[in-house]
Order: structure tokens, then C-alpha cells, then sequence
């Protein structure tokens, strides 16, 4: 509820200032299956997660982050 | 501080130099502050710190109001809510004579049947309890919130605090020492005060300590951070640590009659008689089983107060004043009186013995307020000074245990015998800690109930309830401030629609000019002639770079590459889901780079979208927001390059501005992007400008097309112009996950590239059969307003199969029509539907000129 996020530009800024862009994923998938489980059914894991962050109300910049979803300890 | 003036219920009160607005009243014979919360039993002034509900008025109208630590500064009107006809003559104090009819939990067995007898005492309760009425007439005010980050935050200065402050300020660490009231401003002048001044003086020395008084902390959050509430805003601070020092309040004590007016905590009492000069009663006992406790009992003796006869342990005895008799290693039994004090009961050396006092003064021991550390699991937070003390155990002898929520010891002990066997459900089924203490006088003594009654070896009932946020009783305001914040985005042409008159209104954050006061006309000026709207919200982003075509090429799924400079597209931009998210104009421009225009409401969107697929592709791009650079003024009618033509030298004609295209020219001396648009349904020009020339723009427009009778048009007409021509808008007439091809745009998709954001999801979707669409509708029978159409259920035999998402009345057409989507039945898409009783007619698209001829005009 209260995460700060370093981000890669400005440095660590309160996350009210940042959009969540979801989890690193690869943007495209060897077939029609794969591509469908890669948009709809995420990794969603519980720990350390790779996502993507936009520092919207910043230098809008997009950047990966590595965050336990357990603990929203970044890093 | 020069004392303030007191009205209380109508009649003037004295007010002394320093004192609250408690004090005050005290001095003026007040004894009931308030009314209990459910029996209405009379309450009055018990801790003197802030924590309890006891002398909680309302302050020119603001209710729940602690007055024990409110000064009694500048002009204050102060009631008591709670009471009828008022609380000093409470005829709800039946309530508390009905106590046995109404156990805990009365209002989840009763009432039920019948059904209505819960709506009509739902009523009556809301109306008996709560802590007043709020002011709904008072102005608004707005809360501003703001970001601080330190290394250290020091909750509370005190002797503690004061001193953590200092701690590792030596090393340069930035500190930051909150506190909810000026330090020192309600501690006693003595030895503790003294410390603290001496305290105040080196931490005010040095820079590296920011001091924020009057700043109440409201949680504690993981990260960590703390949020600070005062002066009108809330602060949320962030830290490396947090040093709790929020000391500690004199323990509730439980016995029979623990409520009654006259029954004090030893700070409150020695406050009122050394501070303010009024002794708490003419008849005192004093129970004091600490150091602390003595030192009030002194204070209390300095300041002439006629203490009968004290309590305290043996070590104390030779501490007790002459004039005082010493009850040695007594025991208080119960407190007896009918709305006030009358007599207390006392053990000695087991004998009881009644003492008839009107004032009793408790000090014996401290409960630590910890609650901000045991929010923090995990977290890196230090209790020090009195918030670290391990308070001993209660001693649970009757009487009310939690004072806010009105809840007895027998109240908690029947919910015992019904099931409710841990402190946590204990809580949530008597309400007991809920209060706006929030469990500072009684949580302590819940959990030790709950242990003493739990089996031995069940450690989790007893254990303490979860402390929550907020610690303190905080506006709704205060907390919605770090997400309401309204922004009021303006074009450059605002001030020249107020001076014409315009009703203004709110369009995705924008103020708009809706209807310059003829709808009728400004549509009829579109249509038959010239007219002009401003359309300076609409985004505008500069894409260049080396791998300009690709990003465009990704994000949108039509064909990019052979767009010609000086010519434009419709662009659409599909999440990967393959669902329609974003529209847009994309012009190529001679450089190689692109404008994009996009929607007045997705341009941030769109932005968001354009960098984030740069930054996933790696691509060598520049991206520049022009939205707020340039305005822009959308000239359209038969008439609109005749008007043109009056104003430029440059070549407007169609073979040189064709549609759909943009060039560069100059406009009555003002640099524009000219670009053919086809959204109102006629030869039209967006003029994309410099913002500061927008108004000798406008004007020059105006002026000029005076003699081809122009009209200004806003939202309003736009939205009917639009509509005949069945243009969509994404969000009003789309869903989430609208493909393409159920907003029958899969002319604007290229399958043939081979990537682009979505793509794969629409060969996937491809091989399913559609099953929502959505349809052109006239409407045969409509109101004569058709808007009014907008949002109406469309049924087939009754059943509901779709939903019409824009409606209008169209002059040219002279019906009503409108858009909706429709679901597929068994023999395919309906083509009549109902409405209520009107019927929609599902017609093809565009209504109004289905070739485009006067668009590419």
C-alpha cells in the first residue's frame, strides 16, 4: 500500500506517481495456445515477480522491477 | 494564546488563560460531558489525554471532538449531541435501565420478525446512538497531501522522543520528529517539563532534525511509512526506521461504577487542579499505587484540593500528606452513585468500608500506547520511554470495560457463554476496542479476559487484537486526499468561450464548451455551412526516430508502411487480447516521423502505450507530447475552404490537401498543421496551432467568416454530427473486450503484417463465430428528445440481447438514431429489436452521406 519505487530516471518516488504495467512477459508465442496462456493466464506467482512499472506521473518511462508479492519488498 | 470565547448550549462560559475547552467547562459546573453510546449513561471527564470518549463534544459543529485536549482559543460553540431533550436530562438514560433487555448483539436477535420492524428501529437506534449529527452544510474543505522521506521518523515528543531524536542525529541522518500537539504543551510545569525544554533546545539546535508539530501519526504502513495528519493536509512520510515513542496513558481501571462522573485517571485530575486551578472535587480519594501516582496525589494536595483519604502500598505510606488518611495496601471495590459519584468501597485488611467522596482519582500503573509498533510486523520499529513499558496485568473487576463502545465486563462475559471465545471475535461480536480509542483503555483488558477464560494451552484467544489504522479518530477527507485530486485541464481558447458565453462542462478531465446556446443552429451551421470547434484537447504526439514506422507499425494494426507523407490514416490500437483499446489519426509527415492525434480522453493512454511498446521492442524512437503545445480548431461545412482561402495564400485545394491528409500552411499569420478530418461528415480542417495563438486565431476564423454566417459549435452538436455519421466513441460505445470486427473496423486491421499488438489474439478469435456486434439503429416511436435512448435495454420477444450505447435525434435524417450492440440469437442478428415501446431498427452505417462524398468535398 505504500511502495516506493526506484525508478531508473528520478529515483525512489512515492508509488502513487507509478502505473503498474503487469508481469515481464514476452511479447510474442510459438502458437495460438501458447500466445492465448501468455496474455490470459499469467504467471501470478507468489514471490519474487518480474513486472513492469510506468512512471506516469514522472518521466514516463517504462522499466522492469523485481518484486516479492509477499512482502512488497523490491529489489 | 489569548482565551477564546464558549458558548455552550447557548449561554456564555469563562475561560482562563490556558485552559481547553474541557477546563473551561469543569470550572463552569459541568459534569456530564456526554452521554454513553448506548445506555446513555452520563459520562464525564476521565483521562484527560485524549484517549477516552468521555468529554468528546461537538465544536461548532463538528462532532466527536475531544475537549480534554482542544484549547480554548477564538470564538467556540460547543454542544453535546447525545441526549433528549439534552444530556444533562437524558430521557433515553432509559436504555440503560433496559440493559438486561437488551444484551450484546440485541440488534442480531431481535427485529427480525416481521420484516419491518428492523427498518423502523434501524431508525430509532441511528437516531439514539452515534456521536452527533455531521455539519452538512459546512463548506467544503479539501485536504492536501504531500511525500516526505527521512532516515529516522520519531513518533512522539516526549522526554523519549526527544532524546531518540537525538540519537543518530550526530551522524547526519535526516530526522524527523512528529508530534500531535506543540512539545511540552500538555505535560505539567516540574521536573518532566523541565527535561523536556532542555531537550526541545538541543533537538531545535540541529539542522538535521525536522520537527513537525501538531502532526498526528495514523498508522504505521509497510514500507515503513507513516502518515501524518495537521494543518489541513496529510503527510506521507517514509522511512528507513521508525522510533516509536507515544508513551504510555494511566490505566482504565474495571470495577463496579468505573464510569461515573467523578471518577478520574491521576493525570486528568492533578491537570485540572494544578493547571487550571479547579479542584476535580470537595471530597477526594485517591488511589495511587505508583510514583506517579503519589506525585498527583501531591499535586493534587499543593493545589488545594481536599483529598479525604488515599490508597496507596506500603512504600508509599510516608509520601501521603497529614491532611490526607493513608489506606495502606487497600483495595478498591466499587465506585456507588446514581449519575454521579457519591462513595466508593474499599478493603482494608479485609474489612469493607465505605468512604463518601464526590471525586475518585486512579493512578495505578500505565498502559503503553504501542498500537503504531504492533502494526508493523516485520517492520524495522523501536518502542522507547513509557510506549516500551510491559504493563502488568488487569484487574478485571467489573464495571465498563470498553467506554466508547458502552461495553460492560458482564456484556463480554455473556458473549463468552455464547460461543465468542477469543479476544479477536470478542471484538467483532461486543464491539469492545472498536471505539475511537481505539482500544488504547481496553484492549489490554479484552485480551486478559480472554486468556483468563480460555484454556491454558490455547495461546492464540488471549492474544491481543490486531491493532489497526487509524489511531486516532481522522476526517474521511483527510484520507481521501493523496487520490482526490480534481484537475481542471483548460485549452487555450478557454477564456474566449466564456466571453461568448459557452456552457462549459467536464469531458475527460477537460473543461469543454458543450452548446454555445443554439444546438439546433450550431448543427445547422455544420451542415449547410461553416462552422468551428475547438479542439485543442484532442492528443497530439510527435513520433520520430529510426524506428519511427516500426513502433506505429506494432502499436496499430493497420497497414503503416505504404502511408505516403502528407497523407494520414485512421489507426487502431488493440491491447493483446486483441481487444480494441485506443483510436486514432496518424499523419506521415516529410521527415520520416508521424503525428499522431488520438482521443481527447485516451491521449495519456496512448502515450503510455506508444513508450511502453518502444521500451518492450527496444526501439530507437522519440516520443514528444504535444498535447499541451498546440491548439487546435476544427473548421467544417461546405464552406469551409472558401473560408480558408480567405485567411491563407497557401494551397488548400483538394489536390493538394486531399483527404485524407495534412500539410504546413499559414493561417491569417499563424503556423498550422492543416489536417482533413472526417469525423463531423463534411470537408473539414483541423488546424493544429502554436497554443498562445489560439485566440487571434479563433478571432481572425470569426471575423472572417462572418459573411459565410460561421457559428462556434461545441460538444453537444459534435455529438449528433458524429452520430450520422456512425462514428464511434471507444468507452461510450464499446466494451472491454471488443474486437474489430465487432465494432465492424476490421477494415482498419492489416492481417497481412506480420506482428503488430493483438494480432495473434484476432487469428485466434478469427475462428470463432461472432457473437456481439455493433449496429446503426433508427428508432420508429421515440421520445421526442432521443437521447434519452442512451443506456435503454434492446429486447427480442422480451429477452434482452443488447443495449443502445449512443442515441440522438438526427435533423437531416429527421429521426432518431443511434448506436448499440446486439447479440446474435439462433437465426443470426436480430434486425428489429425493442426499446421499451419503441421500436430499433438495425440499418448499416453511416447514416448520413454513406459515400463520403462531402468529406472528401
Amino acid at each position: 500500500m505504500t511502495l516506493e519505487i526506484a525508478c531508473p530516471t528520478c529515483g525512489p518516488r512515492p508509488h502513487t506517481e507509478f502505473a503498474y504495467g503487469g508481469e515481464e512477459l514476452p511479447h510474442v508465442a510459438p502458437d495460438a495456445e501458447a500466445d492465448f496462456a501468455r496474455v490470459f493466464h499469467p504467471g501470478n506467482v507468489e514471490g519474487p515477480q518480474r513486472e513492469r512499472w510506468f512512471h506516469a506521473l514522472g518521466c514516463r518511462s517504462w522499466f522492469v522491477l523485481t518484486r516479492d508479492t509477499r512482502t512488497n519488498r523490491i529489489g | 494564546m489569548t482565551p477564546g470565547r464558549l458558548r455552550f448550549e447557548g449561554r456564555d462560559v469563562p475561560v482562563l488563560e490556558g485552559d481547553t475547552v474541557a477546563s473551561a467547562l469543569f470550572r463552569a459546573g459541568v459534569r456530564t460531558f456526554s452521554r454513553s453510546l448506548k445506555g446513555h449513561r452520563r459520562r464525564g471527564l476521565y483521562c484527560g489525554t485524549g484517549e477516552c470518549p468521555n468529554c468528546a463534544v461537538t465544536v461548532d459543529g463538528v462532532p466527536g471532538v475531544r475537549s480534554c485536549i482542544t484549547p480554548a482559543t477564538g470564538d467556540l460553540r460547543i454542544e453535546r449531541p447525545r441526549g433528549w431533550p439534552s444530556a444533562d436530562h437524558d430521557l433515553l438514560h432509559v436504555a440503560d435501565l433496559a440493559h438486561p433487555l437488551m444484551p450484546v448483539g440485541f440488534y442480531l436477535k431481535t427485529f427480525i420478525r416481521p420484516r419491518f420492524a428492523w427498518r423502523t428501529a434501524e431508525r430509532m437506534i441511528r437516531r439514539a446512538t452515534g456521536s452527533g449529527p455531521l455539519p452538512m452544510d459546512a463548506p467544503a474543505t479539501r485536504t492536501v497531501s504531500r511525500h516526505v522521506r527521512c532516515d529516522t521518523i520519531v513518533v512522539g515528543a516526549g522526554v523519549a522522543g526527544l532524546t531518540a531524536a537525538l540519537e543518530p542525529a550526530v551522524d547526519g541522518e535526516r530526522v524527523l520528529l512528529c508530534d500531535g500537539f506543540a512539545i511540552g504543551s500538555r505535560v505539567a510545569p516540574g521536573p518532566t517539563l523541565d527535561a523536556i525544554r532542555t531537550l526541545e533546545a538541543r533537538v531545535r539546535a540541529n539542522p538535521a532534525i525536522e520537527i513537525m508539530e501538531g502532526y498526528a501519526a495514523l498508522g504505521l504502513f509497510d514500507g515503513p511509512s507513516v502518515p501524518l495528519a495537521g494543518a489541513g493536509e496529510l503527510v506521507q512520510v517514509r522511512a528507513e526506521r521508525v522510533v516509536v515513542a507515544t508513551g504510555a496513558t494511566e490505566a482504565h481501571q474495571l470495577f463496579p461504577g468505573n464510569d461515573l462522573p467523578g471518577v478520574w485517571l491521576g493525570r486528568a485530575a492533578s491537570a485540572m487542579a494544578a493547571l487550571h486551578g479547579v479542584p476535580p472535587g470537595r471530597r477526594v480519594v485517591v488511589v495511587a499505587s505508583t510514583a506517579e501516582g503519589v506525585e498527583h496525589l501531591r499535586a493534587l494536595v499543593a493545589a488545594g484540593t481536599p483529598v479525604v483519604a488515599a490508597l496507596v502500598p506500603s512504600a508509599f505510606v510516608d509520601e501521603v500528606p497529614r491532611e490526607t488518611e493513608a489506606i495502606v495496601d487497600g483495595e478498591l471495590v466499587e465506585a456507588r452513585g446514581h449519575g454521579r459519584l457519591r462513595s466508593v468501597v474499599v478493603r482494608e485488611r479485609g474489612e469493607r468500608r465505605r468512604i463518601r467522596c464526590d471525586a475518585l482519582v486512579l493512578s495505578m500503573g500505565l498502559a503503553p500506547r504501542d498500537e503504531l509498533a504492533r502494526m508493523a510486523v516485520g517492520e524495522p520499529v523501536r518502542l522507547v520511554g513509557d510506549a516500551a513499558l510491559d504493563a502488568g496485568e488487569p484487574r478485571l473487576g467489573g464495571g465498563y470495560l470498553c467506554l466508547c463502545e458502552d461495553v460492560a465486563l458482564h456484556d463480554v462475559e455473556q458473549a463468552w457463554t455464547e460461543g465468542f471465545r477469543s479476544a479477536e471475535i470478542l471484538k467483532r461480536y461486543t464491539t469492545a476496542t472498536m471505539g475511537p480509542c481505539r482500544g488504547a483503555m481496553c484492549g489490554r483488558a479484552l485480551a486478559c479476559f480472554a486468556r483468563d477464560h480460555a484454556d491454558a494451552a490455547d495461546q492464540r484467544s488471549g492474544a491481543r487484537t490486531t491493532a489497526r489504522p487509524p489511531l486516532r479518530p481522522v476526517a474521511l477527507e483527510t484520507l481521501a486526499a493523496p487520490v482526490h485530486e480534481v484537475v481542471e485541464k483548460r485549452t487555450g481558447l478557454h477564456e474566449v468561450h466564456l466571453a461568448a458565453g459557452a456552457n462549459l462542462g467536464w469531458s475527460s478531465g477537460w473543461k469543454r464548451a458543450l452548446s454555445y446556446g443554439d444546438l439546433a443552429g450550431e448543427y445547422r451551421a455544420v451542415r449547410e455551412r461553416v462552422g468551428m470547434m475547438d479542439v485543442g484537447t484532442l492528443g497530439r504526439f510527435l513520433i520520430a526516430g529510426r524506428d519511427a514506422a516500426r513502433l506505429a507499425g506494432s502499436v496499430f494494426a493497420g497497414r503503416i508502411e505504404d502511408l505516403a507523407p502528407g497523407r494520414s490514416r485512421y489507426v487502431l490500437a488493440l491491447d493483446e487480447g486483441g481487444y480494441v483499446v485506443d483510436d486514432g489519426l496518424l499523419c506521415a509527415v516529410e521527415d520520416g516521423s508521424y503525428l499522431l492525434t488520438s482521443t481527447s480522453g485516451g491521449a495519456e493512454r496512448m502515450d503510455a502505450r506508444l513508450r511502453e511498446w518502444a521500451d518492450r521492442l527496444q526501439l530507437h524512437v522519440h516520443l514528444l507530447d504535444r498535447t499541451s503545445e498546440l491548439g487546435a480548431i476544427l473548421v467544417a461545412g461546405p464552406r469551409a475552404r472558401d473560408l480558408l482561402e480567405r485567411l491563407t495564400g497557401d494551397p488548400i485545394e483538394a489536390a493538394a490537401l486531399p483527404y485524407p491528409g495534412h500539410r504546413e500552411l499559414t493561417l491569417a499569420g499563424v503556423p498550422c498543421r492543416a489536417i482533413r478530418s472526417g469525423f463531423v461528415g463534411e470537408l473539414a480542417f483541423e488546424l493544429h496551432h502554436p497554443r498562445s495563438r489560439g485566440p487571434e486565431l479563433w478571432d481572425a476564423l470569426l471575423r472572417e467568416g462572418k459573411a459565410l454566417e460561421i457559428s462556434p459549435f461545441g460538444l453537444d452538436a459534435l455529438e449528433v454530427l458524429r452520430l450520422e455519421k456512425g462514428h464511434l466513441y471507444l468507452g461510450q460505445d464499446t466494451l472491454p473486450d471488443d474486437t474489430p470486427a465487432k465494432l465492424g473496423l476490421n477494415w482498419a486491421v492489416d492481417m497481412s503484417k506480420p506482428w503488430f499488438v493483438g494480432k495473434a489474439a484476432l487469428e485466434r478469435l478469427a475462428e470463432l463465430p461472432p457473437t456481439r456486434r455493433l449496429a446503426g439503429l433508427e428508432f420508429e416511436g421515440a421520445p421526442a428528445e432521443g437521447a434519452e435512448l442512451r443506456g435503454a435495454p434492446l429486447t427480442v420477444g422480451g429477452a434482452v440481447v443488447g443495449r443502445v450505447t449512443s442515441a440522438a435525434n438526427s435533423a437531416s435524417l429527421e429521426r432518431a438514431i443511434g448506436l448499440g450492440w446486439i447479440r446474435r440469437g439462433e437465426d443470426g442478428f436480430p434486425n428489429e429489436l425493442g426499446a421499451g415501446s419503441v421500436v430499433a431498427r438495425v440499418v448499416s452505417t453511416p447514416f448520413y452521406d454513406p459515400l463520403g462524398a462531402r468529406v472528401r468535398g
